[in-house]
């Protein structure tokens, strides 16, 4: 899968060890130089150089980016990476054909948050994927925008979209509107437009909020097959009574990656399911060490069993 | 009957909505008076403003607009009598945009109303809106001027004798976040856990569910879950502080306790249209069966 | 592809110094230091985040100006709906002059001394509050309309979810206190006991439900952070409106 040639540096090893010398040339100086020369310097270096009551999150960060990179470094040499299904992203390629074959528009709103929300991020990658079989299949897609920066951004992923799929003729400006940044005015234009242009298919993916049981549930009205994906705790249920399938928190993080099958995405999917594991492993681990602390010596036990296992809880509750 | 059953069972949703409109009607126009119970999350809510000392600053966040004003208008009413009634220094701040500042001026002036003898800038102050959502909340943590170098009003920072001192979170005994979406999230994920600043969360009826994993994890100190909630909330406050009894009486003004009552007539009629959809849709089940066997 | 690798050595810069001020807050920042003494991970972090405050503002402005464009073509051509266009940058313009004009010391948005209500205030508190309001309110009936096509018994989680919602339901309520039997505090835990199905209800959102959500906020957490590191280095770049890396 590496396309690199030989002896070249892998960008990602180049940024962590550039990273790191960066990070260190201070120490590496202080070293080096004379105490002297310190004194105009920030006072008391060593002390805050590193903050010690994150350290339990620090060694988890290590430990996320390097099963992380491990991942993705796999991935690219070519090792193969299974993904289970996810029957809402098989259902988007059937709801893009349904809407060509109906003749009717597919709706996409990619939430009402702006760029600095991951979710707006992903939601953007699963858009790129829409636009391009949409591009592909002739089909009518309309991008409807809350936040102006999603939808210049937004703008950008169809247009570059149609590009890749070799339709940029087929690409207009009016494909990807920008409605109003208020939410409930945007929510009676999002469902005007679904009960007066009836779009036969709706993408509802990104980050929303109570407006998620009103687009849902008007959409569900109008006959549309509609797909939704959040990470709002909140917003689920909703999706999940009036949408035909619904992604549910990391399956939607994880629907760039399986819509597109990159090595790289996969990887990073892997990497983060490893640590998913560790922690999983830990908690039931601390879990089981309480509940044998409790039985042997009761509910304030303070035996090395007990406390191997306030330490273990307190290190991932960051207190 | 079969055709009977199947038209019922795929009733008309306007007919629910009309349902459910008389439903939430009619309580308000014959106050029924029903009893409010008490739930752990609003007592610790309560319990967590009860326990700081006299004369602390509290830090309320209004993080709602004018869509779920209806749920909490009457929790930040709630607390703020709590917090004057403790004779606690609040300072409030907004963070979401569209209406934040607006209801903080309203709420903080009608608190003003009720409590002549507290002073503009010494006992309160409304520092106003800050846009960016996450980032004013990091640097809050470092420097509270640099966020807000004047108030609502337009004072500046030094001249507020109430921000005298007051650099960052540290010299907050608590914050109360009356917000609606994720920005409740924001208070426990961001200013507890990495700065250690005790939070109560006033989160709208539809968001208090997922709040119950921060409540147990402690990053929140207390949860007032929509106007439920706020009820509970306006009976422990009335318990507490009988003075305020007439407030809650008043006519005319519809408190938290008041519109429980259209809650709970909405409650039921919803729990009415399940279980008869849910007799229809088995009805409709076996009749099929019956159908298909003939 | 100079704008693009711009764009991904900023999101780099911006990404890994919020990260970097966070465990390593003191090191100073080379090679602003030692020209600047103070400069450090913390210093800059903080700055940007001052920074993203400003840039926010002006989104909003990016917002209105596409608003006005978007809109504004819209009248022009006379396209459908067009007077709803209208109706729109009339409550645009509107609300605005009312704000600018509260920009004099003598007027403000709030209100004035004597109670009375600024032009701002009055078009806050009559139009657009009770708009907002009716829009959030019209959820109460979408709930009930999902609420009767969605719970039904189809299988054993649906049945699951119908029996949490309907208890839920009713133990929010006095009528559940009515109905329920009362149970001892050996049983429930709770001193002097408590009614069943307020009990039960405060059991699902504090055991069941809290453990979901819980189990969720975990997932979506790692999930982001997946997903941030990837941005931050610079291998997703969906939201440049590039293809994909790998």
């Amino acid at each position: 899968m590496s396309d690199r040639a030989p002896g070249k540096l892998d960008p990602i090893i180049a940024l962590i060890a550039g990273v790191s010398l960066l990070l260190l040339l201070p120490v590496l100086v202080k070293l080096v130089l004379p105490a002297a020369a310190w004194e105009s310097g920030p006072g008391p270096f060593f002390a805050s150089f590193f903050e010690t009551k994150n350290t339990s999150a620090f060694v988890l960060f290590v430990v996320f980016c390097s099963l992380v990179l491990i991942s993705i470094r796999r991935a690219r040499i070519g090792a193969d990476l299974y993904i289970r299904p996810i029957a809402g992203l098989k259902a988007v390629d059937e709801a893009i054909g349904r809407a060509t074959e109906m003749g009717r528009k597919i709706l996409y709103v990619p939430g009402i948050q702006s760029m600095d929300e991951i979710q707006t991020i992903a939601s953007l990658a699963v858009l790129g994927h829409v636009a391009k079989q949409t591009a592909r299949y002739g089909a009518d897609l309309d991008v409807s925008n809350r936040d102006p920066l999603t939808y210049a951004a937004a703008r950008e992923t169809v247009k570059q979209a149609y590009i890749e799929a070799g339709r940029p003729d087929a690409f207009r400006e009016s494909l990807v509107n920008y409605i109003t940044f208020d939410q409930w005015a945007l929510t009676a234009a999002l469902t005007g437009k679904m009960v007066r242009e009836k779009p036969a298919a709706h993408f509802f993916i990104g980050s929303f909020y109570a407006e998620a049981l009103m687009l849902a549930e008007v959409g569900q009205t109008t006959g549309a097959i509609q797909i939704a994906g959040t990470a709002e705790l909140a917003q689920l249920p909703f999706f999940v009574c009036a949408c035909d399938y619904t992604l549910i928190g990391e399956e939607f993080y994880a629907a760039s990656a399986y819509l597109s099958r990159a090595p790289l995405l996969l990887g990073s999917i892997k990497g983060q399911d490893l640590v998913k594991g560790l922690v999983l492993a830990w908690l039931l681990l601390a879990a089981g060490l309480i509940v044998a602390a409790a039985a042997t010596g009761g509910a304030d036990s303070t035996g090395p069993v007990a406390s191997l296992s306030k330490w273990m809880v307190s290190v991932l509750s960051h207190k | 009957m079969a055709d009977i059953v199947r038209k019922l069972a795929a009733i008309d949703p306007r007919i629910i909505y009309l349902v459910m409109g008389l439903a939430v009607l009619f309580p308000i126009l014959v106050p029924i008076g029903l009893r409010v119970t008490i739930t752990p999350p609003t007592q610790s809510a309560f319990d967590a403003i009860e326990k700081i000392a006299e004369g602390s600053r509290v830090l309320v966040s209004f993080d709602y607009g004018p869509s779920t004003s209806a749920e909490n208008d009457p929790m930040a009413a709630a607390i703020l009598r709590h917090c004057f009634a403790r004779n606690l220094k609040v300072v409030s701040i907004a963070l979401f945009p569209v209406g934040g500042d607006s209801v903080a001026r309203d709420q903080m002036l009608l608190a003003a109303k009720e409590f002549p003898d507290k002073k503009d800038t010494v006992d309160y102050v409304n520092l106003g809106y800050k846009d960016g959502g996450q980032a004013p909340m990091k640097l809050m943590a470092t420097d509270f001027k640099a966020v807000f170098p004047t108030d609502a009003a337009g004072r500046p920072y030094d001249s507020l004798p109430i921000m005298q001192d007051v650099k960052s979170y540290k010299d907050f005994a608590i914050a109360e976040t009356l917000a609606t979406g994720i920005i409740g999230e924001w208070w426990a994920n961001l200013v507890n856990a990495q700065f250690h600043l005790d939070v109560v969360i006033g989160a709208t009826a539809v968001s208090a569910p997922k709040y119950y994993a921060y409540l147990n994890s402690g990053n929140a100190v207390g949860l007032i879950g929509g106007l439920k909630g706020a009820s509970e909330y306006e009976k422990l406050l009335v318990e507490k502080y009988p003075q305020f009894e007439g407030a809650y009486k008043q006519a005319g003004v519809l408190t938290a306790t008041k519109g429980m009552d259209a809650q709970n007539i909405a409650h039921l009629a919803i729990v009415f249209f399940i279980l008869i959809g849910n007799v229809f849709y088995v009805l409709m089940k076996r009749s099929r069966r019956a159908g298909d066997a003939a | 592809m100079m704008k693009r690798r711009i764009a991904l050595i900023l999101t780099f810069i911006a990404g890994s110094l919020g990260l970097f001020a966070f465990f390593f807050p003191g090191v100073p920042l080379f090679p602003v230091w030692p020209f600047v003494a103070t400069a450090n991970f913390k210093s800059a972090s903080d700055r940007l985040d001052t920074w993203m405050v400003i840039v926010a503002g002006f989104a909003l402005t990016l917002g209105v100006v596409n608003v006005v464009q978007t809109h504004g073509r819209k009248i022009m051509r006379q396209e459908k709906g067009w007077m709803y266009s209208v109706a729109l940058l009339g409550g645009l313009f509107s609300m605005s002059a009312a704000g600018i004009y509260g920009l004099q010391p003598t007027e403000g948005i709030g209100k004035y001394t004597d109670g009375t209500s600024t032009p701002f205030d009055w078009i806050f508190g009559n139009i657009f509050f009770p708009l907002q309001a009716t829009m959030f309110a019209l959820l109460a009936f979408f709930m009930a309309s999902a609420a009767y096509r969605a719970f039904r018994i189809r299988s054993f989680q649906a049945t699951l979810l119908l029996a949490a919602a309907v208890i839920v339901m009713l133990g929010r309520i006095p009528f559940g206190e009515m109905i329920s039997p009362h149970l001892s505090e050996s049983i429930t835990g709770t001193p002097g006991g408590a009614y069943l199905l307020p009990w039960l209800t405060n059991w699902i959102m504090d055991k069941p439900n809290s453990a979901g959500q819980s189990g969720i906020i975990i997932g979506a957490a790692l999930g982001a952070a997946a997903l941030s590191l990837r941005v931050i280095l610079g291998l997703e770049t969906s939201y440049l409106g590039q293809g994909k890396e790998g």
